[in-house]
């Protein structure tokens, strides 16, 4: 048992855990405003790196990490809500590319911003948890407590996301109101409400991935940071159809462990290229994605 | 010259319109009077004549600028083939791509690479090189087209913009990464050419406006070409596309292969820019290339008007001088170029220029322009 907990391809799976949740969590962001709005939110990572340096920037200020680790979340809720208001609200209605459009702008603005307020040189974070792997015997089982901690916030904030859609009030309506915004108004559903609530949600999950991303040993916050789990998020997400919030988090898990993979026997500059190839590949297959049904466009 | 994608002055039968008039209660109706439109009777001559005009415009004013003017132009230019090329590509065929950077990549190593390896090899084989490289990569990048819209289409491009740079590292024994690529073998300007701004022929002056006049008769070939096709069958086609793909399925385009074909002359357009870019810049380095350039290739056909042919050379102008305008605005506000805020600024005023252009004028400078010129006209012909 040792021997096969501690073996070359289950220790890929475990390494390949960390990334995978956090691609999930993305996916999942990208998944609640893609089912709200129809937009697809390309600022999503330059939005959550956002709410983590806003929440791990006090770290400076001798704040615990987890007072910062907290304070990000809703720094990244706020991000969402501003953007929803301000920037996305004048674009419902209009044609499929100035959403788009704005969203890229303020992806390219928002990577500045950070990087004019607080540089593009990397910052490290250290969480209180050690980073050196469990030992099993004499072998190393690819699992540390920080890699525990991480995977487990995030698969705890999944599960609390999906218990707040599935078994409250306010879900039920965030759902009605994506679904069939007109009936809901109609039924008395604040619908613009639900959706600010629905981009700050998305912007605080997300948070929390920008934040487990950069808490790792080597890796640290940086304005672009996001730019790469960005795309593996949107990669997960897309496979399963932008729709299923359940499959965006298995397809980035997924995503996650392939992408160590391809690490470990082939060579990580084409971990991107490879996850692509995959998404192009299930694309051309199943054009709306794995995880839902094929709709009937209406003439 | 008519470029909205929008315009229906090409269309026969609208151009001899019945105009009815209210005016006092009494209803004028005028028939068979041909509105003024500004459609040529031979379109192409028409076309063929404002490109001759205005590139000889271009090259005598070529040897009036500096040498660094000239080469600031030329990269304008340049750019504004790789803007045309996108405008084509999302103006038309109302497809997204954020990975126009990628092929304008392509096309630079393809041109550096080729020039280097076939020493004797002649300007123009290294530029239809650097176009047929840039299209052969946009019909990978394009096939997928074939089954994706909109939002899924310009993340899987995002994704190819972001992976572009692992591939430059991977291939770094051709693309030599950071350190770059030095075109060798500079080209030099013809004795004529050097005798008649009256400096030598290896002077910084000659050789610059030399590189800056090709790359302008290159363009105005690029956009002669380009705007035939806009006002093609073909361009029609995929005009009718883009305001609905049933309809235009139904009059008999094959969809997938308009599709695929708008993407392959769209990249074709950035390779050709890439190509003319390494001809008059002589160095590629592979961090270039990464997903801001094709964010503001994209700003930059937004701001200019999505579509339209003067909108992309206005765009390729504002490319060229950005640089300046934005170092001397760093320097007038007294901020630092090196700190954090001066290092920044040309992609916070890119990205802010982005977003305001979609609230306010999402038609962009040509766009808008002529939307503001013909209301004036509507309401000058009908004064009540």
């Amino acid at each position: 048992m040792d021997a096969f907990l501690t073996s070359r391809n289950v220790s890929d799976i475990l390494n390949g855990l960390v990334n995978g949740v956090v691609f999930g969590l993305v996916g999942l962001g990208l998944v609640l405003i893609w089912r709200a709005t129809r937009i697809l939110n390309f600022a999503l990572g330059a939005l959550a790196t956002g709410g983590a340096y806003l929440g791990l920037g006090l770290l400076s200020y001798n704040v615990p990490f987890w007072w910062c680790f907290v304070l990000s979340i809703p720094a990244g809720m706020l991000l969402g809500g501003l953007t929803e208001r301000l920037l996305v609200r004048p674009l419902y209605g209009k044609p499929e590319i100035n959403p788009i459009v704005a969203m890229v702008g303020l992806l390219f603005l928002i990577e500045a911003v950070i990087g004019s307020v607080w540089g593009t040189q990397q910052r490290s974070i250290l969480p209180p948890f050690s980073y050196v792997d469990f030992h099993l015997g004499a072998n190393v089982l690819k699992l540390s407590p920080l890699s525990v901690f991480q995977i487990s916030t995030a698969l705890v904030l999944a599960l609390a996301i999906g218990a707040l859609f599935r078994f409250t009030n306010l879900g039920l309506q965030l759902r009605a109101s994506a679904v069939a915004p007109e009936v809901s108004r109609l039924l008395g559903v604040r619908v613009g409400r639900m959706l600010t609530l629905g981009w700050m949600l998305s912007c605080g999950v997300a948070s929390v991935a920008a934040v487990i991303i950069s808490s790792g040993f080597i890796s640290g916050l940086t304005p672009a940071g996001m730019e790469g789990p960005f795309a593996a998020g949107f990669i997960a997400a897309a496979v399963g159809g932008l729709e299923s919030p359940s499959g965006a988090l298995v397809g980035g898990i997924a995503l996650g462990v392939l992408e160590q993979f391809v690490t470990d026997y082939f060579n990580p500059n084409l971990v991107l290229p490879y996850t692509l190839l995959v998404l192009i590949v299930v694309l051309m297959i199943r054009p709306h994605g794995l995880f839902t049904r094929q709709v009937v466009r209406r003439v | 010259m008519s470029d909205t994608p929008r315009s229906t002055e090409s269309d026969p039968v609208s151009s001899t319109v019945q105009v009815r008039r209210r005016s006092a209660g009494r209803t004028l109706v005028r028939l068979g009077q041909p509105l003024a439109t500004t459609r040529a009777r031979h379109p192409v001559l028409w076309r063929l004549t404002t490109t001759v005009i205005g590139v000889s415009i271009a090259l005598v004013l070529s040897g009036t600028f500096s040498a660094f003017t000239d080469y600031l132009l030329a990269t304008g230019a340049a750019m504004s083939i790789v803007i045309l090329g996108l405008s084509f590509l999302t103006g038309f065929s109302g497809q997204v791509s954020l990975g126009n950077g990628v092929f304008f990549g392509v096309g630079c190593y393809a041109f550096a690479l080729w020039s280097n390896h076939q020493s004797n090899s002649s300007i123009p084989e290294d530029l239809v090189v650097a176009t047929i490289a840039g299209a052969l990569a946009g019909l990978v990048v394009g096939l997928p087209a074939t089954r994706l819209r909109g939002p899924y289409l310009a993340g899987m491009t995002i994704a190819v913009a972001i992976s572009f740079g692992f591939l430059i590292d991977q291939f770094s024994t051709w693309t030599n990464g950071d350190q770059g690529i030095n075109v060798q073998g500079q080209f030099t300007a013809p004795g004529w050419l050097a005798h008649l701004i009256g400096s030598s022929v290896s002077s910084p002056r000659a050789t610059s406006m030399w590189g800056a006049d090709i790359v302008f008769v290159v363009t105005g070939l690029a956009f002669f070409l380009m705007a035939n096709l806009f006002q093609s069958r073909k361009g029609r086609a995929m005009r009718l596309m883009r305001e609905n793909d049933v309809a235009a399925e139904l009059v008999g385009v094959s969809l997938p292969a308009a599709r695929v074909t708008a993407f392959v002359v769209s990249a074709a357009c950035a390779g050709l820019g890439g190509g003319l870019t390494t001809l008059v810049a002589t160095t590629v380095y592979g961090s270039t290339f990464n997903l801001a350039l094709s964010i503001e290739i994209l700003t930059l056909m937004v701001i200019g008007g999505i579509g339209s042919l003067s909108g992309s050379l206005l765009g390729g102008l504002f490319y060229a001088y950005s640089m300046t305008w934005i170092a001397q605005l760093i320097s007038g506000l007294g901020i630092s170029t090196s700190s954090n805020l001066g290092s920044q600024m040309n992609n916070i005023i890119f990205g802010a220029l982005l977003i305001i252009t979609v609230l306010v004028a999402p038609l962009g400078i040509a766009g808008t322009t002529r939307f503001v010129i013909s209301r004036q006209l509507a309401r000058w012909r009908s004064p009540n």
